[in-house]
């Protein structure tokens, strides 16, 4: 692996124990629950007694939410070793990398969006008309959520990533 | 590892006061919402059990076995924060009362705590 390295610093080497990976895809998971939480909770909290204005949780504040699942889908679902196989003379180069690449661009396209829209549905819906502080944290947590979705898609990736160097190490 | 009788009794007494810090949260509230604590940590493990069968641990360099023992782990994480996420929930909507909420999560975590200990106790002599 040295020989195609990217960044000048090697990475630490306590990032490739199969120990760090587990807890990586825990952590992944966890966060993915956190965040999906937060917004269940922001809706629930529209329904119930407690809110005190007639603002609710409608089918637009889920769009972002439902966006950034599949986006992170789309993206942790794909072989990360046929990203790297378009050099000519591997077993992947019909064409296999420009697919997984571009089926990659759209998972990564619908996460940004999903957290784009969030913020726009906070400004637009919350934000704009000044409502005070309960209402808000309906937009805010939309906010939450699909950051905490984004970074437990970034963690899982990060995890399943150290994999790779982990069965290189293995197979030498 | 030497898990004696001592252990087995020790942590039916966990469970036993992890269940009774549930059923406590929800029958003193004539509410029985935080009984779903105990659902979801009951199938926290699951996902790890059936992701551990369905890969071949015979071939660890191949990459999609170890994806399937992935989403168990991930499945896994999902649970346990939901365990401790849902009575937190409920208490923000004025579904239940802080008490309850914090005994149901006390409560859960010694039930999952279990759990995991006697798995640790006992899984090792099978495996080798």
């Amino acid at each position: 692996m040295p020989s195609h390295r990217l960044f000048q610093l090697p990475k630490p080497q306590w990032l490739n124990s199969a120990n760090m990976r587990t807890s990586g895809v825990y952590l992944s998971g966890a966060l993915f629950a956190l965040g999906l939480f937060f917004f269940v909770d922001a809706a629930a909290y529209s329904h119930s007694p407690k809110n005190g204005s007639d603002v609710h949780i409608k089918f637009i504040d889920w769009i972002p939410g439902i966006c950034s699942t599949l986006g992170m889908l789309v993206v942790n679902s794909i072989d990360k070793t046929r990203l790297t196989g378009d050099d000519g003379f591997s077993y992947s180069g019909n064409g296999v990398a420009w697919k997984a690449k571009l089926v990659l661009f759209l998972g990564f396209a619908l996460m940004a969006g999903g957290l784009a829209g969030s913020v726009t549905v906070m400004v637009l819906k919350y934000v704009v008309p000044d409502y005070p502080f309960p209402t808000l944290y309906f937009g805010v947590a939309n906010v939450i959520a699909n950051g905490l979705i984004m970074l437990s898609s970034v963690v899982l990736w990060i995890s399943q990533n150290m994999e790779d160097d982990y069965t290189y190490n293995l197979a030498l | 590892m030497a898990a004696g009788l001592k252990t087995i009794i020790a942590l039916s007494f966990v469970l036993a006061i992890g269940f009774l810090l549930v059923i406590l949260s929800s029958a003193l509230w004539h509410n029985f919402l935080p009984l779903l604590v105990v659902a979801t940590y009951l199938l926290a493990p699951l996902p790890n059990w059936i992701c551990g069968r369905c890969s071949n641990p015979d071939d660890f360099m191949e990459s999609s076995s170890n994806a399937v023992i992935d989403i168990g782990r991930f499945c896994t994480g999902f649970f346990v924060v939901m365990g401790i996420a849902l009575p937190v929930l409920f208490a923000h909507c004025g579904l239940i009362q802080v008490p309850a909420m914090i005994m149901s999560i006390v409560g859960g975590l010694l039930i999952y705590g279990t759990i995991i200990s006697f798995g640790m106790f006992f899984q090792e002599e099978q495996d080798f």
